[in-house]
């Protein structure tokens, strides 16, 4: 069993990806790329969302993958945020401090909850800019 | 049971296959064999990619000997020396997304990961020993 990959942009500021199987030496590259065609279609300050239920298995080379997706992310002044990561996921996340736990989700209730508070404190920002 | 590989990634990856059918036994949790496989992985990817930097053929032997709740692990290479143990752990400060290097991770975690691991130089061959017990990994947090 290899990976198998997911994704949907319903919104240019949101895209979610669906992780299948493993991400390892032997996958890496195929995520690598099939995210090169993701990240493109959320906006500048968007969202990417990977569920990470159906990711089985995740070695170093997988992790610097992600690490380098985030990045990517962050350079386009987005975020990356990580729903339901299995329990090796996990671990292996916890043993190198792959990734700061805010950006970890339980489920997709506690990941709504998030982005709603985010767009409420950009709404609240934006209500107090002084109108042009 | 024994294999035996040349110092292919392709290889690394059926060896990992095969180990892991030969671990799908009733008394050993998924999770566990999970941790196996990801030690092997990052300890045979490692040889592959860094042992035979002059692209000579080389072969990887491994050795499984599985006695649950315990399994232990033989490699054996005959690329150039490499001792996981000598390496420093990486410095883990904040976030992976924003080191510049993120080199010796792999070892970290099968270090991390494993029971206990020895190294060997038995001539011209890099030998590691690995331990892995299911009552001890049943301890620490999931």
């Amino acid at each position: 069993m290899s990976l198998n990959l997911r994704s949907e942009s319903p919104t240019p500021q949101r895209s979610m990806v669906w992780m299948d199987g493993r991400l390892d030496a032997e996958t890496y590259a195929q995520f690598d790329e099939a995210m090169r065609d993701v990240t493109p279609m959320v906006d500048n300050g968007g969202t990417l969302v990977l569920d990470l239920s159906g990711l089985e298995y995740i070695s170093s080379a997988g992790l610097r993958s992600l690490a380098q997706l985030r990045k990517a992310m962050h350079d386009r002044a987005g975020r990356t945020l990580l729903l339901n990561p299995t329990p090796q996921v996990r671990k292996v996340f916890e043993i190198v401090k792959a990734v700061p736990i805010a950006e970890v989700f339980a489920d997709v209730a506690e990941l709504d909850q998030y982005l709603d508070l985010m767009q409420k404190q950009v709404t609240a920002q934006q209500a107090e800019l002084p109108k042009p | 049971m024994r294999l035996h590989i040349r110092n292919r990634l392709h290889e690394v990856f059926d060896a990992l296959d095969r180990a892991d059918d030969a671990l799908d036994v009733d008394s050993l949790d998924p999770s566990f064999r999970a941790d196996i496989r990801l030690v092997l992985e990052e300890l045979m990817v490692n040889t592959v990619r860094h042992g035979y930097p002059d692209g000579r053929e080389g072969s990887i032997v491994i050795h499984l000997d599985i006695s649950p709740p315990r399994v232990k692990v033989e490699l054996r290479d005959d690329a150039m020396p490499f001792d996981p143990l000598s390496t420093e752990a990486p410095d883990l400060p904040g976030d992976l997304a924003w080191r510049e290097t993120v080199g010796g991770l792999g070892v970290h975690l099968a270090r991390s990961i494993a029971s206990d691991i020895q190294y060997a130089r038995d001539g011209d061959r890099n030998h590691v020993t690995l331990l892995f017990d299911q009552s001890q990994s049943e301890e620490s947090p999931a």
